[in-house]
């Protein structure tokens, strides 16, 4: 798992049943958006994650599209991150290879 | 002067610009998620200094055209066969390029060596800008200034030495191809809407 997809996962795990914006997860994955929307979408792709747009709002600004982990999204990034972390314990000087059914 | 909105503009017309990059069927979707993300930024209470605000939305805006290239699957889908043509030519222009700067060692002061240089590092940009994932209009663009220099090259030869046919139907073979790329761009742009 490379970096920026450990940092959104981690991101969305922070609170995984509140819908984050691109912007909200630019922040808190600390990612630009090139990086960050290529992997939304593969994300999305992979139906790991769920995106839907918000209400009009009666202020004028424009309705935004959120996103939010899957179950099956939590359920793989909390195991992705788990081998991504003992994997870092385990061998902390030396990258491994993924997993077959990994993110990668 | 409040310069939000013409910071949104700017903002709004990259974003723009990003999306043309994006198959039509995902375009407006794209634009419309990415275009409302501006105005957050650019009212982000987190960030008290107006410019830095500023400049956080046009770096969001401005990542969003690698967003669009990375996004289009068509880059990533390219055939295997595609890309040993493109190898191919990558290592004949490489060759052309060599042969060049062999051309230019032995005779220095010979300006027309240093325009087939020119020419052959054209022609190796194409293969090059094909293989990275640049868009269609950037890699027609490389191929039709190519060709063109090409054509021009042996119209000089043919004037050099007017008896040699050959010069005139290499230029005249180089001169057809410029059609023919931009017919070939506007079939590969109306397939990738």
């Amino acid at each position: 798992m490379t970096g920026p997809l450990e940092r959104v996962l981690g991101a969305f795990l922070t609170d995984p049943a509140a819908p984050r914006y691109g912007y909200d997860l630019m922040k808190a994955a600390r990612l630009p958006s090139g990086t960050l929307y290529p992997l939304l979408a593969r994300l999305e792709r992979q139906k790991l994650v769920a995106a839907a747009w918000e209400t009009p709002q009666q202020d004028g600004q424009r309705p935004r599209k959120y996103y939010q982990l899957t179950d099956e999204g939590i359920r793989i990034a909390r195991l992705e991150l788990a081998q991504a972390c003992s994997g870092r314990q385990r061998a902390p000087a030396f990258g491994g290879r993924p997993a077959p059914d990994s993110l990668e | 002067m409040r310069a939000g909105p013409a910071l949104l503009r700017a903002g709004e017309y990259l974003v723009g610009r990003a999306c043309q990059r994006l198959p039509r069927d995902i375009r407006a979707e794209r634009y419309r998620e990415w275009a409302a993300e501006l105005p957050v930024i650019l009212n982000d209470p987190q960030i008290r200094l107006a410019l830095r605000r500023a400049v956080r939305m046009l770096g969001y805006a401005a990542g969003t055209l690698r967003a669009a290239a990375l996004t289009d699957v068509r880059v990533r889908r390219r055939s295997p066969a595609t890309t040993a043509v493109l190898c191919s030519l990558l290592l004949a222009d490489l060759a052309f390029v060599g042969w060049g700067i062999g051309d230019v060692v032995q005779a220095p002061g010979h300006p027309l060596n240093y325009v087939r240089l020119a020419w052959g590092l054209l022609l190796l940009a194409y293969p090059i800008s094909m293989l990275a994932g640049s868009s269609v209009d950037a890699g027609v663009l490389i191929a039709i200034s190519g060709t063109l220099l090409g054509a021009a090259i042996n119209f000089w030869d043919a004037a050099q030495a007017p008896g040699d046919w050959v010069n005139y139907c290499v230029a005249v073979l180089l001169l057809s191809f410029v059609p023919a790329l931009w017919l070939a761009s506007r079939w590969a742009r109306a397939r990738r809407a």
